[in-house]
């Protein structure tokens, strides 16, 4: 029980803070569909700095690990500049534009990854070895019957994720920067009348999702395979956009999504091992979260309401 | 020395092909209520957008309270106190309304010493006091979406005041409200200036300007025409002033015989996605040579009737009958089929395809048949191309590539001549218009008029609806009047006054 | 006009602003454009890019290599890039068919898998003679990929549901389940792929031996032809093709017009999601003749950026199809020459879609320049 409670939270958590980056983005009025190639290039760089640091120290310590962290968030960051780019300034198609940008995600950290292992570590390899994210126990707490079990032996970055997140859920909600955000993606004439600048606004937002994702990226680099390498993308990044379409664009019933999806996945496992399926059968498994997104989907797609202008390019001279 | 809040000197602004405003020079006083008075496209709204900093004027200067400046965006114009409540209403829908009010100037609290946030009580106490002592009634917690159109504009209002606005734009306030609205819209209007406040209202109702105004400027096509005094001007004056031509106020109306039964609809009712009432229980008929028109205040489901008759929405319950047969099970091709010709209240995005040609357009509801389209399904775009080219000729519409225009590129006037010339070469019984003039500059304006006089004396049933209480005056033969989906009345245009039929769009006359 | 520019606005207005062929003149300002930024990293790698690009060229049959295998020479190499080319053109025409509707279909890669499995497990190791088993696989491409698209046409017109999302999650699903089916039953123990089908079911003859060469020869690659002019006059010739383009554009319009808007998606997402599968068996049973479990093809991906590079109109697809596998097919052979890494081709694609996906503003900007010196122009005289 512990176990499948702790996997499920270390899978909810980092597609949670990607989710609400999208939240960000998407209710400031620009479709996000690159939070796939966002998170990507966030775990990339987060990779990236980790391998570094440790050939050159030689050893490898807790705040190297967190300091990937924040590698990761400006990876993310810098290359949602190039989607904002895109999107806003250039005006260019949101949905192709998103798409395209994680098609370049993948080939620029797959070029990079076998470019960097060869030039600077002369390996022969598309992967960055990480070290295993440190866990901690909350003593008492942990002793509380079904919850205790998330303060078992889990990821320090969970804790991390959750004060974001927080911080996160004030921003959007509490200042006059989250309010303008949300306005941005009603009626960004309003934004503009009220003397603020709602290209800005968006840009800002796409930004934060990048950022977002860029930690989300990272924290799944570390907890399911320990290292980075292209196989990163897996389609997380289109999961947490589902995650937040559920969440109807609000932070608290995307975390409920989230955790969704997060037991969907440890249950497929959990059945294979269950039924003592041959090994084959774990792919079987791994269909398990896109499947329960589909049904999901078909249940609730027609009660969403998604920002009124999402998607809508918003030009000054346009009245 | 007068006391001038705003002068404008020389104001010229061009967008590309057009001049909209040609060195136009007005002085408004402080605490007068200045009229801007000008057909749709004379350059009044270009001319206030140059005043609140949404465009930079080619050359000229501005002047507040003596002082040249230059207003480069709404911010500045904010902090010169000038604000403006715009023609459509610039609000956040799932916001409150105390959040639209103060976004973009939120009053901030401190938590435990450090943490900045908004201070959302502070603010709807002080919405709430606003509104009263402006005589605005609001509840600042209620949602944008819930509220009706005239309480919007009050937030719009209450949203300049917000900001300590000494000057007031209105953009053509009272296109939206129904004469009742209109009449204390114009009250709030006059109390503000006894607040000290300036005001300058753009419109081109000449009855509003002679109630509140206390000087006007005329505009016609960008040039300043002249500076009247109201309460020494006549209407008539302005008018002509306003067309560059003398027009006839008044027109002779023919009578024509009603024929037949055309449409008649019955028990009609429907309910939206969120189970929502929009229609209940709506009955009419109408004949042959008969215009008939419904009026109401914006929203109050007009438009979902004319819907449910094309089948543009399914109506919940009740049986349409076309020319005797029912047309319930029918689609909304084989409806158009059947005779019902439809001009759509947005032209632009569901009346024509703006990217297409103008030959695609003039051709949307036929292309399916021959000769434009073979058994096969191939179609034959000479047919296409000769059909338009005569519709162009006939109904004089004017674009710079003839039929291979994109439509996009076209005037207003000239796209709306395009839907109406399509629709009659339909030849249906019935033809509907929905808010057809609205937009379009007056020779337009006539333009549609004299069709819907022509189809009514080729014995045609016309259905008008229309925001315009004067248009509806002037051309209708029946009168429905509804107000929050039901039917008020239904009577003889002959029988019933302006002001009348104003009080059955509040929902407020009696019938006793 | 143009005195009042400098080189760069010159050079970018020649390519993109107003006059003839102005669609394809972007284009090509974008694929040289990307190839200027491939070179600024192949020069940053210590390459000479010229050198790069001539051996991408010689790679690709383009041009002559220096010495070729035994019975290999650059006709050989020619019919490999037409054998390569042939399921991008479908794919590509597959993207285009649907984004014309205002749709994206993002599924092509999981089509491809989709009917690539179906018609390896069906057809692909029976003992059918060689004309029918190669007309089955045709046909189950063409309506196994009909049917999945059919459904995702269906799912979002019935429930509102984001075709792209949708899209996604049929991507992974399919790709799950085709490896599953492949590792329980049909994997080849070294390659750990799937057994390589027979030849008798094979849509491109491999080693054919004639004029002493030994050629690969793609028997689809008529047919791709063939269904771009189809596809072409469906959509500038035929109702069902205004149909398409009007729901594309205006969906409320066609509505009001009588258009079955839901009929018409529909309709789009079977024409595409049936070349999208043709684009599978002529991958999965022609040119590579086995399927790599777990792995979406790249090429179901690339295909948006051939459809966008070719103006979203199908002769422009089958040009730009050929253009992008002359940078995949010459990679290999760039690769062994050089000693880069076979990524920089992909890499180059991704940039080369990046550019493409600005073409709008790339003519908006060369608009505004128009605009701008034209006016100054005017108020000179």
């Amino acid at each position: 029980m512990n176990s499948i409670i702790n996997d499920s939270m270390a899978f909810a958590l980092p597609l949670f803070i990607i989710a609400i980056g999208g939240i960000y983005c998407e209710g400031s009025g620009v479709i996000n569909l690159a939070l796939e190639g966002l998170l990507g290039v966030g775990a990339f760089f987060g990779g990236l700095s980790f391998a570094m640091i440790s050939t050159q120290l030689g050893t490898t310590t807790n705040s190297m690990i967190y300091l990937s962290l924040i590698f990761s968030m400006i990876g993310g960051g810098l290359f949602a500049i190039l989607y904002a780019l895109l999107a806003i300034r250039f005006k260019a198609n949101q949905v192709i534009s998103g798409v395209v940008i994680n098609m370049l995600s993948v080939s620029l950290t797959a070029f990079l990854a076998n470019q960097l292992n060869y030039s600077l570590f002369g390996q022969a390899s598309n992967k960055f070895m990480l070290a295993v994210f440190p866990r901690v126990t909350v003593p008492f707490l942990n002793k509380v019957p079904v919850i205790g079990a998330f303060f078992n032996e889990t990821y320090v970055f969970e804790y991390i994720i959750i004060a974001i997140a927080l911080i996160m859920w004030f921003v959007l909600y509490k200042t006059p920067y989250g309010m303008s955000v949300r306005a941005c993606g009603d009626n960004p004439q309003a934004v503009a009348t009220a003397g603020r600048d709602v290209n800005k606004i968006r840009f800002s937002a796409v930004i934060i999702s990048g950022i977002m994702a860029g930690i989300g990226g990272m924290c799944f680099a570390y907890s399911i395979s320990t290292n980075f390498s292209p196989s990163i993308y897996v389609g997380y990044g289109y999961l947490a956009i589902a995650a937040y379409i559920f969440g109807n664009y609000k932070i608290g019933q995307t975390l409920l999504a989230c955790l969704i999806f997060g037991f969907a996945r440890t249950f497929g496992y959990l059945i294979v091992q269950a039924l003592a399926l041959p090994s084959t059968y774990s792919d079987l498994a791994l269909t398990f979260p896109y499947i329960v997104t589909l049904v999901l989907l078909i249940f609730f797609s027609k009660n969403f309401t998604a920002p009124k202008g999402l998607g809508e390019v918003y030009e000054k001279s346009k009245r | 020395m007068e006391d001038y809040f705003v002068q404008l000197k020389h104001i010229t602004k061009t967008f590309p092909g057009i001049v909209a405003n040609d060195d136009v020079s007005i002085d408004i006083k402080k605490g007068e209520i200045y009229a801007l008075l000008g057909e749709n496209g004379a350059g009044k709204s270009t001319l206030m957008s140059i005043l609140f900093g949404l465009y930079e004027p080619d050359g000229g200067q501005i002047f507040i309270k003596g002082k040249e400046v230059s207003i480069t965006s709404p911010l500045k114009a904010n902090k010169l106190n000038i604000g403006m409540v715009h023609q459509h209403f610039k609000l956040v829908s799932d916001q409150t309304i105390a959040e639209n009010i103060i976004l973009g100037a939120e009053p901030m609290k401190k938590k435990w010493g450090f943490i900045k946030s908004i201070d959302i009580d502070r603010a709807n106490k002080e919405v709430a006091e606003l509104s009263k002592r402006y005589n605005l009634e609001v509840n600042p917690t209620d949602i944008i979406k819930d509220i009706p159109v005239s309480t919007r504009q009050r937030v719009e209002i209450l949203k300049m005041l917000y900001r300590n606005a000494e000057l007031l734009i209105f953009d053509e306030p009272t296109a939206v409200l129904a004469p009742q609205e209109i009449n204390s819209l114009l009250e709030i209007i006059k109390s503000l200036r006894d607040n000290g406040k300036t005001i300058i209202l753009i419109t081109h109702k000449l009855d509003e300007i002679k109630q509140v105004a206390d000087r006007c400027a005329i505009l016609c096509k960008g040039k300043l025409i002249d500076i009247l005094d109201v309460k020494k001007a006549s209407t008539q004056q302005m008018a002509n002033l306003m067309v560059g031509r003398e027009i006839e106020l008044e027109e002779v109306r023919e009578e024509v015989k009603k024929g037949k039964v055309v449409l008649e609809v019955e028990n009609l009712s429907y309910k939206d996605k969120d189970k929502v009432s929009k229609i209940s229980d709506v009955s009419f008929k109408i004949y042959e040579g008969e215009v008939l028109s419904i009026a109401g205040v914006s929203g109050n489901g007009q438009v979902e009737i004319a819907d449910a008759i094309c089948n543009m929405i399914r109506a919940t319950s009740g049986t349409i009958k076309l020319n005797g047969k029912s047309i319930d099970h029918m689609n909304i091709r084989e409806r158009a089929e059947a005779g019902i010709a439809y001009i759509p209240e947005d032209r632009q995005n569901v009346g024509l395809i703006l990217d297409f040609p103008l030959y695609e357009n003039l051709i949307l509801k036929e292309y399916f048949r021959e000769p434009y389209c073979s058994k096969h399904g191939i179609l034959n775009f000479n047919e296409f191309k000769k059909q338009s080219n005569e519709l162009i000729e006939n109904f004089d519409i004017r674009s710079g590539k003839g039929c291979e225009t994109t439509v996009r590129s076209m005037s207003g006037g000239n796209q709306q001549k395009a839907i109406v010339a399509r629709e009659i070469a339909l030849n249906s019984s019935l033809i509907i218009f929905v808010q057809p003039t609205r937009g379009l500059d007056v020779g337009a304006i006539d333009n549609i008029h004299n069709k819907i006089n022509e189809l009514r004396k080729q014995g045609k049933a016309i259905l008008l609806i229309s925001l315009e209480l004067d248009e509806i005056m002037a051309l209708s033969d029946t009168i429905l009047v509804l107000y929050s989906g039901k039917v008020q009345t239904i009577e003889d245009a002959k029988n019933l006054s302006k002001n009348q039929v104003g009080e059955y769009m509040m929902g407020v006359h009696n019938n006793a | 006009m143009l005195k009042k520019m400098n080189i760069f606005q010159r050079i970018f207005y020649a390519f993109c602003g107003e006059g003839k062929a102005r669609k394809l003149r972007t284009s090509i300002f974008c694929i040289l454009a990307s190839m200027v930024f491939g070179g600024i990293i192949l020069l940053l790698l210590g390459k000479n890019p010229i050198v790069a690009y001539k051996s991408l060229l010689q790679g690709a049959g383009i041009l002559p290599k220096i010495k070729y295998p035994g019975r290999k020479n650059q006709l050989t190499d020619i019919l490999n890039l037409l054998d390569y080319t042939t399921p991008m053109v479908f794919a590509s025409l597959a993207v285009a068919v649907a984004l014309k509707c205002g749709l994206f279909n993002i599924c092509v890669s999981g089509t491809m898998i989709f009917t690539g499995i179906l018609a390896t497990t069906l057809v692909g190791y029976s003992n059918l003679d060689p004309f029918v088993a190669r007309i089955l696989v045709v046909i189950i491409g063409i309506v196994g990929g009909g049917l999945l698209g059919a459904l995702i046409g269906w799912l979002k017109y019935r429930f509102n549901m984001n075709e792209v999302i949708v899209s996604i999650m049929l991507n992974y699903i399919i790709n799950y389940i085709a490896s599953f089916v492949i590792n329980s039953r049909y994997a080849d123990p070294i390659s750990r792929e799937s057994v390589e089908i027979g030849q008798n079911a094979r849509l491109t003859l491999m080693n054919f031996e004639a004029m002493g060469l030994k050629m690969n020869i793609s028997l689809l690659f008529p047919f791709a032809i063939l269904v771009v002019f189809l596809i072409d006059f469906l959509m500038k010739r035929t109702k069902l093709g205004f149909e398409l383009k009007s729901v594309g554009t205006s969906p409320l319009a066609s509505k009001y017009a009588g258009m079955n808007v839901k009929r018409t998606m529909i309709l789009s997402m079977v024409i595409s999601g049936a070349l999208a599968g043709l684009a599978g068996v002529a991958y999965y049973l022609g040119t590579y003749g086995s399927i790599q479990p777990r792995v979406l093809p790249a090429l179901g991906f690339d295909a948006i950026a051939v459809a966008l590079l070719g103006f979203i109109t199908p002769i422009g697809c089958f040009f730009a199809s050929i253009l992008v596998m002359i940078f995949q097919c010459g990679t290999s052979y760039l690769s062994s020459r050089l000693g880069v890494l076979r990524e920089i081709a992909s890499l180059i694609t991704s940039i080369l879609l990046l550019f493409s996906a600005c073409a709008v503003y790339f003519n908006q900007k060369a608009d505004s320049y128009h605009n701008k010196f034209l006016m100054e122009d005017k108020s000179d005289e």
